[in-house]
Parts: C-alpha cells; sequence; structure tokens
C-alpha cells in the first residue's frame, strides 16, 4: 500500500487534548487579516499585531483557539507537520511546497499580488525557445523550476531570501521570479514584469491529520471563516 | 588539505539505528500485530527483500515504482528492485505459488521496506512494514474484515481510540464520468475537491450536468459515518456512483457490526493518495496527534483478482502505542544459578567477574538471602 504520511509528534496525547493552534503570517498579511479574524469571532491578545512584542504565542478569548505568528513560508510548515492544526499562508508558499498534508478549504481573497517573470528592461532581445537553460534567482525554487521545465527549459536556481531584483544588475541571474504586489520595487530597479506564473490571495489551511480526526472541531471552524467571508463580501 | 574524515556514527540519511530499548519494543509490537492477524486465520509468507523489478512494480507496485532502489542482479543480468512495498510481492504470491489455492486467500506478512527518498515530514527510507491482504474476497464483509482486523492488531498493542477514515477514490471519477465533463473543468474540478475548496467547487458545477450538482453537498457531509452516509443516500446519484454509495454503506454496516465503538469518518470525495484503489480505501489515525497508523483498501490483484488489504506502520505505532514497563533486570552473583527466576519474568544479568555490580550491569534487582529486591541506587 501507499506510504502513510506519519505527523511526526512524538508522544501520543490524549484526543482532543489542548487548544487548536491557527498559524498566521508575519507582515503586511496580518493587518489585512484583522477584519476577517474579528468578524470570524477571534480576539487575540491585544499584541498579536504587534510586530516588536516578542511573544510568538497568543492566547485568545476563546480558550480552545491559541495563535501563533510566524513567517509566511514556515505557517505551512507548521500546518504540514500538524504543529498548528489551521493557520493562514499565500497561495505562493502551498505552490512552492505543495505538501500532501494540507488542505486549502478557503481563499479569504486577501494579500492580492502575483508570482511573477521579470527581467531587464534593458533586455538582450534574446528568443527565449532557443534556450536550453537559464538562470533565475528567487526564493521559489520549486515554482520556477516547474515553471521552465514545463517549457523545455532547464532553471538553473540561484537561491535568495531577498533582494531578488538586485540579481539581475549585478550578475546573479538573468532573470527573477518573486511575488509582485504593485510592480513598484521592480521599476525602481530597472526590471519588467514579462510573466505572471500565478495570482496569489491568501488561503485559509488546514491539517489533514487534524480534519479527519477532529471533523467536528475543525469544520466548525472553516465554516466560521466562511461566515465571515461572506458577511465582508456582502457589504 | 583540511578534509574532515567522516563521522564513523553518521548513517546515511534516513536511515536510524534502533536502540535498547526501542528495537524489543518494535519487534514485540510486530509480533503482536502477527499474532492477531494468524488468530484471524492469515498465513504468514516471507517474499524476498529484492526480486525483479517487472513483478516487483507489476500492479499496485506502478505507484512506488520511482520510490523502489534497483539494482542489476550480476547472476541473471536483469533489473532488480528492492522492495519500497510488500503488497505487490503478496498479490505475485497468490498469484503464482498460490495461484491454485481455494480462494479466498488470507494473507499476512511483517518485513522492512525502503524507499529512495524521504519527505520532510516523514524522513525515514527503511520503514518497517506490516498488513494483510484478502485475495479473492469481493463481498463487502471482506473489506470489513480488514478494517475491523487492523484495529484489533493496533489495540493489542495497547493503541485504542483510533480514527477509522473510509474514503470513497472511484466516486469522484464515477461522477466526472457520468456528467460527461470536458477535460479542462475536469481538472479544475479536481484540484478544488483536492483542495477541499467547497466555494470553488459550488461555483465550478453551477449549470453544469445534474449528476456534479450532488457535490457540494457530499463535500459538507464529510464527517462522522453516520451523517456522511445519509448524504449520500440522500443524494440523487447517477448508476454508478448509487453502486459505490450502496457498497460503501454495506462495508460500514459490516464493520459497525464486527466493531461497534469504532470511531469512524467517512469521505466520500476524498482520492489524494489512492492511486490505484478500486473501491473503499481505509486510514487509521492514531489518537490526538499521533498521526496515520495504517493504511489500505481494495485493489485490483495481478490475474485480476479482486483483493483488499491493510498495511500498518509499525514505527508510527511504536509512537501511538504506551510504553511498557521493561523487563526487571536481575543480578546474578557469579556461579549463582537463574533458571528459576527467568521463569518468573526476570532478565537475570550474570556477573562475569567479582569486581561487576548490579548498578554496573543497569540492574533493578538484586538477590538477598535468596530472593529478589529492588536495588536501592546511592544518591
Amino acid at each position: 500500500m501507499d506510504h502513510p504520511i506519519p505527523t511526526p509528534l512524538s508522544p501520543a496525547t490524549p484526543e482532543d487534548a489542548g487548544p487548536i493552534v491557527l498559524a498566521l503570517p508575519k507582515g503586511r498579511i496580518l493587518s489585512e487579516l484583522g477584519p476577517v479574524l474579528a468578524r470570524a469571532g477571534i480576539h487575540p491578545a491585544a499584541d498579536y499585531a504587534d510586530e516588536s512584542s516578542r511573544r510568538l504565542r497568543f492566547p485568545t478569548e476563546d480558550p480552545a483557539l491559541d495563535v501563533i505568528r510566524v513567517r509566511s513560508f514556515d505557517v505551512a510548515t507548521f500546518v504540514a507537520h500538524g504543529a498548528a492544526q489551521i493557520g493562514v499562508c499565500g497561495a505562493d508558499v502551498l505552490m512552492e511546497f505543495d505538501y500532501p498534508e494540507i488542505y486549502a478549504p478557503l481563499d479569504l481573497g486577501i494579500g492580492r499580488c502575483r508570482v511573477s517573470v521579470a527581467e531587464p528592461v534593458a533586455a538582450t532581445g534574446e528568443d527565449p525557445s532557443r534556450w536550453s537553460r537559464i538562470t533565475v534567482a528567487t526564493k521559489y525554487p520549486n515554482i520556477a523550476q516547474r515553471h521552465y521545465a514545463a517549457r523545455g527549459v532547464q532553471a538553473e536556481i540561484v537561491h535568495l531570501n531577498g533582494a531578488m531584483e538586485l540579481a539581475p544588475s549585478m550578475g546573479l541571474a538573468k532573470l527573477i521570479v518573486d511575488l509582485v504586489q504593485t510592480g513598484s520595487t521592480l521599476k525602481a530597479n530597472g526590471l519588467r514584469e514579462t510573466e505572471v506564473i500565478a495570482n496569489v490571495t491568501s488561503r485559509l489551511i488546514v491539517n489533514r491529520t487534524a480534519l479527519k480526526t477532529r471533523p467536528e472541531a475543525i469544520g466548525t471552524w472553516i465554516a466560521r471563516f466562511r461566515a465571515a467571508l461572506a458577511e465582508r463580501d456582502a457589504r | 588539505m583540511t578534509d574532515d574524515l567522516p563521522n564513523p556514527a553518521l548513517l546515511p540519511a534516513g536511515l536510524a539505528d534502533l536502540l535498547p530499548p526501542d528495537a524489543e519494543r518494535e519487534a514485540a509490537l510486530v509480533e503482536a500485530m502477527m499474532g492477531v492477524f494468524a488468530s484471524h486465520g492469515y498465513e504468514r509468507v516471507k517474499p524476498p527483500l529484492l526480486e525483479f523489478e517487472d513483478s516487483l512494480l507489476a500492479g499496485s507496485g506502478a505507484a512506488v515504482a520511482e520510490q523502489t532502489f534497483r539494482l542489476m542482479d550480476p547472476v541473471s543480468q536483469r533489473m532488480m528492485g528492492l522492495r519500497a512495498d510488500t503488497t505487490p510481492q503478496v498479490a505475485r504470491i497468490a498469484a503464482t505459488r498460490l495461484g491454485a489455492q481455494a480462494r479466498p486467500l488470507r494473507l499476512c506478512y511483517a518485513g522492512q521496506v525502503l524507499r529512495v527518498r524521504g519527505t520532510q515530514l516523514a524522513p525515514s527510507r527503511q520503514l518497517p512494514q506490516v498488513g494483510v491482504e484478502l485475495i479473492g474476497g469481493a463481498a463487502p464483509a471482506a473489506d470489513g474484515e480488514i478494517a475491523v482486523v487492523a484495529v484489533e492488531a493496533l489495540a493489542a498493542v495497547g493503541v485504542a481510540g483510533v480514527s477509522l477514515d473510509v474514503t470513497l477514490p472511484t466516486m469522484v471519477p464515477a461522477l466526472l464520468d457520468a456528467a460527461g465533463v470536458d477535460p479542462v473543468l475536469r481538472t479544475r474540478l479536481a484540484r478544488a475537491l483536492d483542495r477541499k475548496d467547497s466555494a470553488a467547487v459550488a461555483a465550478l458545477v453551477q449549470g453544469q450536468d445534474a449528476a456534479l450538482a450532488v457535490l457540494p453537498g457530499l463535500m459538507a457531509a464529510t464527517g462522522p459515518a453516520d451523517g456522511a452516509l445519509a448524504a449520500l443516500e440522500a443524494a440523487a446519484l447517477p448508476e454508478s456512483a448509487q453502486a459505490i454509495a450502496e457498497n460503501a454503506a454495506a462495508v460500514l454496516a459490516a464493520i459497525a457490526a464486527r466493531a461497534p465503538g469504532l470511531r469512524i469518518t467517512l469521505d466520500p470525495v476524498e482520492f489524494r493518495g489512492f492511486r490505484y484503489h478500486t473501491g473503499v480505501a481505509f486510514t487509521i489515525y492514531g489518537p490526538g496527534m499521533s498521526g496515520e497508523l495504517a493504511r489500505g483498501g481494495r485493489y485490483v490483484s495481478q490475474n485480476d483478482e479482486p483483493a483488499t488489504g491493510m498495511s500498518l506502520y509499525p514505527d508510527a505505532v511504536l509512537r501511538a502505542a504506551p510504553v511498557m514497563a521493561p523487563k526487571p533486570r536481575l543480578f546474578l552473583p557469579v556461579g549463582a544459578d537463574g533458571a528459576a527466576f527467568r521463569a518468573e519474568g526476570f532478565a537475570t544479568v550474570a556477573a562475569l567477574a567479582p569486581d561487576d555490580t548490579p548498578q554496573r550491569l543497569r540492574c533493578t534487582h538484586e538477590l538477598r538471602d535468596g530472593a529478589p529486591v529492588p536495588v536501592v541506587t546511592k544518591d
């Protein structure tokens, strides 16, 4: 039979022990998320949105729900491992990791942006259909590799965690694959967006094991988020 | 050159030494589960670690082809594979050497499997695997038996409170076929169903064939088996899907009759991770967050024989099982005879030299006036 996907948390905990943990991404998304959380009836301790707070785990008014604040990429990791049962992260992160342990039942419609290819405005006029390989600077090695593999080009990845926009002008890579919101950072660095790989919004994600073994509790939270979105969109 | 010598303790990625007491616990756990299988009439087979890749990767083996280590047999000059899954080997045995035996055939196995790559979530590349296969039993009763026997094996090693998730991997394809949807919509629906994105599913089936209109309802019904089954029965299903639903109801009834207290969930629209299953499929989740302990379901064995089976993963079971008290270790001074104490359940540890002490030999008991008493540890 297929190999199971164990959730490697060592000791067996008694069922339904402990609160459900909701993982939220730091930064830009967090402020957009505030109204959605409030409508879903989630009121974390006041300092959760304060980036200077040193606390990482926050209780909420509901004793059965705790909130943790981690980097966007790490939300998916926490949820995939079952350390957090639900979370909010961008579709870009889900595309990059493609964890079989994660379901993404709700599109929250916030944090709109796109994963795009960008290259120097002063392009060399090369014909991309003649490429057999291309150097790409990105924090999304899997997305970039898949994108170019689909068109028969081997992407040679320069893995950066930030300031991708510097890479082409400094000779690190011919082009970049990065998250683009308004495109102003690209423009300021002499780049132009040439191709949109995927449009991105934030998703509510849930851990597969949690959904299967605690369907009532997890189902209730999904329903509350869904109702919050319906209420927001009705206005 | 500044090459550091490799540390001799370093093993290749995904491989581990199992030390005391875990190695003993795992072996005891495997034998206890195999004992339950044997008591239900499942006979043990022991296929080899290596065999020719064409037989190893046939049928259900195709699903693990890319996870199979291969090497050339210098004797026959043919390609061999190191098993990544035991089920195809049991299917081969059933179709060949046990082909003449009357059906249904009940077989069980225990062994190690290897895979090329671990994942971040499950880094092991060598896993123990135990399992049961019921070949040639087409009735829902066969599926029910497999699930109940697996749950009983887990209970025998102290893993109680498991949750059985029943999925119907053929349901969504049957509905899509009945509706005759175009490939583009099919892909988009499959993606939305796979993510459990109910809003997208609802939007996609809007204005489509009536066979698809049941999808949002079936998705919402996912959960405890009684409710999900009621929704399945109430839904207006096309004929092919109706047969799948009726079979699922029969399997669930068979399980409920034999294991009344078992927590069962039903997900009629799940197909993630079940690539070769042709009927009901099972996943057993451990209590709390201990994760998946077993996986299985109905498939087509070699020679097109209907079959059903379940694989259990002792490494995952070990994490979910309570820690049993180790055998007490009794210190035997030089010359003492321990046979009577071993019969009582002690592990006797004989001193080989006069300066061996109970503490050095990690004994829990020592003899005083010929009787075992707990060792007093000095702080």
